[in-house]
């Protein structure tokens, strides 16, 4: 959505949400990517934009914050699209080969005590 | 907002964690996740499910099947390939359908309580002891709100001696960043392998 004169940040979307998936509420792939999945981009996927894939402007986006690794929650709130919307686009991307999923989700259990003292170090050296 | 400074896929990959701030309406959610993170809205458009009928009134709106929901969403970097995210989890009863999606494989839980309104946080100690995610119970030393002694309100929450509980000041970072901390340690005091939520993934659409 670009910025316009009338359309103030907390005046909210201008479209339906769905408009820009085309109507769309399901990801393509029937994979729900969890909030805090982790996405990135394939190298030269940006370069392979073509009529074919039928990108639009948000896919572009979408695919420019994946430039560097990003949780579906980034995306979101980056873009400022809901996170039905971003899951549904990314889903376009990830089935047409631009974007992959490093993880899914959390893992099953809870993480090892290795990965909790390494939150505890960072939450202390805050 | 800066994102982890990695490339593509060959970098190593990125790990993301998740802990639940929740508690009543007008507790101090938005400001806890702001004194320790930069909080960006997070817009979400949910279904409306069977757990909003009756709640969200839909006269006059038979084609409305989604409901915007803005969560609070902080971000705290620990390392290059290690961050974690807090989610403000709307309180309110009408949008608990949101809550097992979001505790899905969460670390954990803050339950924020206002010694004001003890109830509002009863809904919030009931969902984690139900799903046994690990959670403390911070009491938000709001300005002008009685003091009341911790014992007392782990009895008036029926809280178990084993969940942590503290007092915090959702406005003071270092006060936001012990309140973690003391999260952090009881998950890790739980031992290796624990259930995780068992939460059911909401299909968006339906």
């Amino acid at each position: 959505m670009p910025p316009g004169r009338w359309v103030r940040r907390d005046s909210g979307p201008v479209v339906r949400p769905y408009a820009v998936t085309g109507g769309r509420t399901e990801p393509a792939d029937g994979e729900v990517l969890d909030i805090i999945a982790v996405v990135v981009a394939m190298p030269g996927s940006e370069a392979e934009d073509d009529d074919l894939q039928r990108r639009t402007p948000e896919h572009r986006r979408i695919l420019a914050m994946c430039q560097r690794q990003a949780t579906v929650a980034d995306i979101a709130a980056g873009t400022a699209l809901p996170l039905g919307v971003v899951r549904v686009l990314l889903s376009d991307l990830i089935l047409s080969g631009a974007v992959t999923v490093i993880r899914q989700r959390p893992a099953g259990l809870r993480p090892g005590n290795d990965v909790l003292q390494e939150i505890l170090n960072g939450l202390r050296a805050l | 907002m800066a994102f982890a400074p990695s490339d593509h896929a060959s970098d190593a990959a990125l790990t993301a964690h998740k802990i639940l701030i929740a508690g009543g309406f007008g507790a101090g959610k938005t400001t806890l996740v702001s004194a320790i993170s930069e909080v960006r809205p997070l817009l979400t458009e949910e279904p409306l499910s069977a757990a909003s009928v009756g709640r969200d009134s839909l006269a006059g709106l038979p084609g409305k099947k989604t409901t915007t929901v803005a969560l609070d969403f902080g971000r705290i970097t620990i390392s290059d390939s290690l961050v974690l995210y807090l989610f403000g989890v709307p309180g309110q009863e009408r949008f608990w359908f949101m809550w097992d999606e979001l505790a899905y494989g969460a670390l954990g839980a803050i339950v924020l309580a206002d010694v004001r309104r003890l109830g509002d946080c009863f809904p919030s100690v009931n969902y984690f002891e139900t799903r046994g995610l690990p959670f403390v119970v911070a009491v938000n030393c709001f300005d002008g709100a009685p003091r009341y002694d911790l014992g007392e309100v782990r009895l008036a929450l029926d809280l178990d001696e084993d969940v942590p509980l503290m007092l915090t000041d959702a406005r003071n970072q270092a006060s936001v960043k012990n309140t973690l901390i003391r999260l952090v340690e009881s998950i890790a005091a739980g031992g290796e392998g624990l259930a995780p939520a068992q939460g059911r993934r909401i299909i968006a659409g339906r």
